[in-house]
């Protein structure tokens, strides 16, 4: 019970100093790339009289498009999936005895149907390093964003002749987007009864996007400097305009979002024949800054359906399916699903495996269906002590944002 | 009698008196009581809430061992060395194991024990407690019930396991008008032929607490035996049952098993020998009736049993 007592000491600590952790040097991170050119988009230098002003017709597009980009990035970034174990012992009443669950020690992003036992406490610390290197397919180092310019001349077109084919003048911004997430998490699970748990994580995040961006201006066939008239060129950068190279963003570090919930594991030991089954509820609360990218910004409710089966003691294959409701934007709904197993490769080490996945039906078209692989192990070496290490791999990266793997390391311990 | 001798013998008995009263609590003293779990397993942790519910004046220390007998061992001795408890309770196999080997002069009370003879020795005279075992009784008065025209019932089992459950069993069915046909294995492929040398000589089948017995091929086998042969199968568990068993039957729960030790505990500490204490069976029972199973057979569950199942699988 004392145990029990600090670690909830512990964690009202470490809720307090991510809390207490200030905003860096970026006060709205969420709208880095949204404001790289001042918040305005793109202004022009004005040409000299008897020319019309041209300063100002990139800037709807311009605007436009960096805001596209940003909300791309920023609604994708997420937070990871975690789970907890299932160790320790069950009954045998057949036999009278105990029987080790060592079968496995457990699974590390997917759910099995299993619960921890009544009274047991699980707490799990976890870190895990995010680098976003891909968006939609794209490298986010090498990002393009083409600006269109307005039209001039009332007639509904842009020109690609005449004396007004400047319209079909292009600014070419180049784009390169650094952006890591480092997510500390406290996993605690609580066996309320024999077949029902409850629990919650909570994440602490260290965000860092820095932008870097550089305009040029193509006329309609690609040649740098846009039309000129004699040897002037009708759109230009100067020192009146803004900058053709422009950077922003920082860093970030708070409390991400916590989610709650509860698994009950309706159906155990049934027959040979069907898995054991449970449901489980997570509840995802605002409670990251969202305007500080450490949170989604809206409360999420998930059901899901977790059927699983250990067969010969050691291979635990397990299936979960179930639906996410975004009640902040229900474009971000989304059927969620994994499939996977577990395997005790040792007495005292398990290999987990997994696909997982997630497909937004009515999504916007960034990331709509997310597929990744999950491959890792988990190490018993005294008593109740599990080192765990994972590693999540995108199946495809021309879905969303998307980091070539996606590490966590955790320790955990069962009390 | 000398007038010294006669001192000396009063003098004796008088301390052995007070040494004996010494020994035991007095009233509203609280008990000192240790309780080693053999693993952290829920339905143990059920007996130990029975048993304080019923002990409750006692102070009670816990220690689980976390399935390892010499971390077990390793406690007792520790325990042996420093001042003694009034009592001490195992729960479960394990921990009745560690404290039949390292205790003798604690009076100790087990719970959640099945076949609790196998693992105390005669000489063991400071030893009693609640088994998880099922009456005897009990079982074939619900085969007969189920079926009133069985006379003959039959069970497999390993001789160096559950002999002594036989002899028990033989005198009880005896009693109630019904023949047992034990066949004796001696590991689980046994099974097979033994139940095949009873084809035709049987009118229910029943499965013991027998870890031969329990192999998974051998539960398999009589299952299929009762199907093909139309006869009942008395299983030990509601698992059992759902695998096909007409019935399960086991013990009610962890927590009522700890209600009988707290029981015999409070006998002990009120001055009773362990010795003098027989091993106590399960007093409230839990029973899964499989009427899919039932309709197989050809057989008509009466209400009676209908009414008393805490579970009915139809």
């Amino acid at each position: 019970m004392k145990v029990r007592l600090r670690a909830v000491l512990n964690l009202s600590l470490i809720l307090l100093l991510a809390g207490s952790v200030r905003p860096a040097d970026a006060a709205d991170l969420k709208d880095a790339i949204r404001n790289l050119y001042g918040g305005q988009g793109i202004l022009l230098e004005p040409l000299p009289l008897p020319f019309p002003s041209q300063e100002s017709r990139f800037q709807a597009s311009s605007l436009q498009g960096l805001d596209q980009l940003n909300s791309q990035l920023t609604s994708a970034i997420g937070v990871p999936a975690f789970n907890s174990s299932v160790t320790g012992f069950t009954f045998d009443i057949e036999r009278g005895v105990p029987v080790r669950t060592t079968e496995s020690l457990g699974t590390l992003l997917t759910e099995r149907a299993t619960t921890l036992g009544a009274r047991k406490l699980d707490l799990t610390f976890t870190y895990t390093r995010v680098n976003f290197t891909k968006l939609q397919g794209k490298d986010l180092k090498d990002l393009e964003l083409v600006f269109l310019r307005g039209d001039a001349n009332g007639n509904g077109i842009r020109d690609t002749s005449g004396p007004f084919s400047f319209e079909s003048d292009v600014i070419r911004a180049r784009l390169s987007v650094d952006l890591t997430e480092d997510i500390f998490a406290l996993i605690a699970t609580y066996g309320l009864t024999a077949e029902w748990d409850v629990g919650f994580v909570v994440p602490v995040t260290h965000i860092r996007l820095i932008a870097k961006a550089h305009a040029a201006i193509f006329d309609q066939f690609g040649n740098p400097g846009g039309t000129k008239v004699g040897d002037i060129p009708i759109h230009r950068f100067g020192p009146n305009s803004s900058r053709p190279d422009a950077s922003g963003g920082g860093d970030e570090t708070g409390l991400g979002d916590i989610v709650l919930r509860t698994k009950y594991n309706f159906l155990r030991h049934y027959d040979d024949l069907v898995p054991d089954m449970a449901f489980l509820v997570e509840l995802k609360l605002p409670t990251g800054d969202e305007e500080r990218l450490l949170g989604t910004g809206g409360t999420n409710v998930t059901g899901l359906l977790v059927a699983s089966r250990t067969y010969a003691r050691w291979f635990t294959p397990h299936v979960n399916l179930g639906y996410e409701i975004d009640t902040k934007d229900t474009r971000q709904n989304a059927v969620r699903y994994a499939l996977g197993f577990d395997a005790r490769l040792l007495p005292e080490l398990t290999l987990a495996a997994g696909i997982i996945g997630r497909a937004k039906p009515d999504g916007s078209g960034t990331g709509d269906h997310i597929v990744d692989l999950s491959l890792g192990v988990k190490w018993n070496p005294i008593k109740s002590l599990i080192l765990r290490t994972n590693v999540q791999i995108p199946l495809d990266k021309n879905s969303g944002l998307r980091a070539d793997f996606i590490p966590t390391v955790g320790i955990e311990y069962i009390f | 009698m000398p007038i010294l001798t006669t001192r000396i013998v009063r003098l004796l008995s008088t301390v052995w008196l007070l040494g004996a009263v010494a020994s035991f609590p007095l009233p509203g003293e609280a008990a000192n009581i240790v309780a080693l779990k053999g693993a952290d397993v829920d339905v143990y942790d059920e007996a130990l809430d029975g048993f304080k519910s019923v002990a409750s004046r006692a102070q009670i220390s816990e220690y689980d061992m976390e399935g390892d007998l010499q971390r077990g061992k390793r406690f007792l001795a520790r325990l042996k060395s420093g001042p003694k408890p009034d009592l001490i309770l195992a729960i479960g196999i394990w921990a009745l194991q560690v404290v039949v080997e390292e205790i003798r002069d604690i009076p100790v009370v087990f719970a959640m024990v099945l076949n609790p003879s196998t693992v105390i020795g005669q000489e063991a005279r400071n030893i009693t407690g609640a088994s998880m075992n099922v009456p005897i009784e009990q079982q074939i008065a619900l085969l007969k019930k189920a079926s009133p025209q069985a006379r003959r019932i039959g069970v497999i089992y390993d001789p160096s396991k559950t002999g002594f459950l036989i002899k028990q069993a033989e005198r009880i069915a005896s009693d109630q008008g019904v023949r047992l046909l034990p066949k004796a294995i001696a590991s689980p492929k046994d099974s097979f032929a033994a139940l095949d040398a009873m084809q035709g000589e049987i009118d229910a089948l029943w499965i013991l607490p027998d870890v031969t017995v329990l192999a998974p091929e051998s539960v398999q086998y009589m299952l299929l035996f009762s199907f093909r042969n139309r006869i009942p199968l008395l299983g030990l568990s509601e698992n059992q049952a759902r695998m096909g068993a007409l019935f399960g039957l086991s013990f009610g729960s962890g927590r009522d098993i700890g209600i009988q030790a707290g029981e015999i505990a409070n006998e002990i500490l009120s001055g009773r020998r362990a010795e003098e204490i027989p091993f106590t069976t399960a007093r409230r029972l839990r029973l899964t009736v499989n009427l899919k199973t039932a309709g197989k057979l050809g057989l008509q569950v009466p209400k009676e049993i209908l009414d008393r199942a805490d579970v009915v699988i139809r």
